[in-house]
């Protein structure tokens, strides 16, 4: 807030500021109002369904299909989240989702780095044609090959296991992409002149290159968490066990059971939206970063 | 030092570079193996195993037998298939046409100065952020007769919508969601566009005098070709593969009306236990996704050797 005050009132920069601009837009063209009603519509449309999820969590049952509508709830009904909580073995299900989630980001940041330091910076026969053997698997998504992967998992003896629900995912061919193309960029001179200061290979990749791959890193990291967090189809086959349960499943789950006690489905919607929204609230800008740079070319 | 390898005859120094380079190379295949092994068994080798089993009949208990293309013979004939190729036909050609428009508008606001830009900007994105099983369990609860998405047409004076209970309101519900969620994902994609168009064009264009619309047609959409092609395909792409929203929501009905192709492959395998029909229904699928992908791929790696 205060920095707001602060640009409204002394301009950093002899351009004028956003605010200026709309006050002067406001007067000056109807355009600009025409702009601003648009992209409100577009923030009510976007927010809607979280200002719903909450406000639902917290209304009492008997005023959740209240006419008229009842947009602020009241009495705030706090025991939907204490009674959601204890219904289900939620903690664990929590647990198993950041185990899972943490896995498949902390393997794909370092198996993505290294193949993609591999395919930048290495010369060795056969390298474009495991480029686009890597690219490839980008066309084999879960939902086509859901069947004999399950199979090659039961023959594994990893159904209902941790490793079932991570090894298969811990490396993804967007995520290769995505570190070689940032790599590319690296000067080479840095690395030649690390080996002849005698550095060793893994060290020159630990102590050079990876430090440099840093925004890199970090969009990655958070993009797979997203996925990994967001994962629904694949525990839904290979777990049948309650204690490997993940988050989506769980809710999926506890939807078809408790299926009309909407107060207690919403709090548990909105505590397995929260480390999503805490994630984009302190990385917003890796957050969106890796989503822009799965559109990007260079 | 320097100078003792000058010193040294040319052979020696020739076999020593030579010798470096395959230890540089040798090293380079070892980082990329790890990855190679993950991809080769969890991705290649399920993809060929699904061409294999889509040939037998293989019902997990009994051992695979193999039909030749009987699997394949039968899901022409298959209603429920061809209901299921249809219903996905229709949840990709209209979950993805109105996301492209609605996301580059969205990309073009935002690529101007708005007064509090930032937390606006964050606003729009939050579908983003939301899980996919959440958005779906949010959406069932608007989605009631007495909800409040109805609530709010009331206002403008439209009757309730039965959604979800319905087989002709069930599919444009879910497409509706796809929407939601699509939108705010590629006006980033199209922001990061936009912004890599340099200024100096528009700033030609300003001192031509063009309005805001020729500037847009003649400079900033032909610009913008490879990112608008991109998100083309990928649009296509992620709604060929849509299932928890489906299979949470409706498990495919009412009446088969939501059953998309991913969520009938799901049922067909692990309810029905059919995994040679499966794997035959996944080889159509994988087509279908494969002809998008390869034309993702090629515009990734365009101008590259």
């Amino acid at each position: 807030m205060r920095n707001l005050a602060a640009r409204v009132v002394i301009p950093p920069t002899p351009e004028s500021t956003p605010a200026e601009n709309f006050i002067r837009g406001a007067v000056r063209h109807r355009g600009e109002i025409l702009i601003y009603a648009l992209v409100l519509v577009a923030v009510a449309i976007s927010l809607l369904p979280y200002y719903w999820m909450v406000s639902s969590s917290l209304r009492t049952m008997e005023n959740m299909f209240r006419v008229p509508i009842q947009w602020i709830p009241n009495p705030v009904n706090w025991r939907s989240y204490v009674l959601a909580w204890n219904a289900q073995n939620f903690p664990r299900y929590f647990f198993n989702s950041f185990v899972v989630a943490v896995a498949i980001t902390l393997g794909n940041l370092l198996l993505c780095s290294l193949a993609g330091y591999s395919l930048a910076k290495f010369h060795y026969f056969g390298r474009g044609l495991l480029f686009i053997l890597i690219l490839s698997t980008m066309m084999l998504p879960l939902e086509v090959t859901m069947v004999p992967l399950f199979l090659i998992i039961k023959r594994l003896d990893w159904a209902n296991s941790y490793q079932g629900l991570i090894v298969p995912f811990l490396v993804d061919g967007f995520g290769v992409f995505l570190m070689r193309q940032y790599m590319l960029g690296i000067p080479k001179d840095l690395i030649d002149s690390a080996r002849i200061d005698g550095a060793s290979e893994l060290k020159i990749y630990w102590q050079i290159v990876l430090p440099l791959c840093k925004p890199a890193l970090v969009a990655l990291g958070v993009f797979m968490f997203r996925e990994a967090w967001d994962m629904y189809i694949w525990p839904l086959i290979i777990v049948s066990k309650d204690s490997l349960r993940t988050l989506p499943l769980a809710i999926s789950l506890f939807m078809s059971s408790y299926g009309t006690a909407w107060d207690q489905l919403m709090a548990i919607a909105v505590l397995g939206t929260l480390p999503m929204i805490i994630l984009f609230f302190f990385l917003q800008r890796a957050f969106i970063q890796g989503i822009a740079v799965s559109g990007l070319k260079e | 030092m320097s100078s003792a390898v000058h010193a040294q005859p040319f052979t020696v120094r020739r076999r020593l570079r030579v010798g470096l380079a395959t230890k540089q190379a040798a090293f380079g295949y070892m980082i990329l193996l790890p990855t190679l092994a993950i991809l080769l068994i969890f991705r290649f080798l399920p993809m060929l195993e699904a061409f294999v089993i889509s040939f037998s009949q293989y019902d997990l208990i009994h051992p695979p037998r193999f039909i030749g293309f009987a699997n394949f013979v039968d899901l022409v004939h298959d209603p429920l298939f061809r209901n299921s190729a249809r219903v996905s036909l229709i949840y990709v050609v209209f979950s993805v046409l109105p996301v492209w428009p609605l996301s580059l508008a969205l990309a073009v606001l935002f690529n101007r100065s708005l007064f509090l830009k930032d937390l606006l900007r964050s606003s729009v994105f939050m579908p983003v952020v939301m899980p996919a099983v959440v958005m779906a369990v949010v959406w069932t609860f608007m989605y009631q007769q007495d909800g409040v998405l109805n609530t709010i047409l009331g206002w403008v004076g439209i009757d309730p919508i039965p959604w979800l209970r319905s087989s002709s309101t069930a599919l444009p519900a879910v497409i509706l969601i796809g929407i939601w969620r699509a939108t705010p994902y590629y006006m980033v994609i199209f922001l990061a566009g936009l912004q890599a168009i340099p200024n100096e064009y528009y700033e030609a264009a300003e001192i031509d005098g063009a309005s805001r619309w020729a500037v847009f047609r003649d400079i900033t959409l032909p610009l913008l070709k490879p990112t608008t092609l991109l998100v083309m395909v990928m649009t296509v792409i992620v709604a060929m593969k849509v299932f928890a929203v489906p299979m949470i929501m409706t498990g495919g009905g009412p009446s088969d009306s939501t059953r998309v192709l991913p969520l009938f492959i799901y049922q067909t395998a692990f309810e029905f236990f059919d995994m040679g029909r499966a794997a035959a229904m996944s080889v159509f699928l994988f087509v279908a996704v494969m002809l998008f992908s390869v034309a993702q791929i090629r515009i990734f790696t365009r101008g590259e050797d």
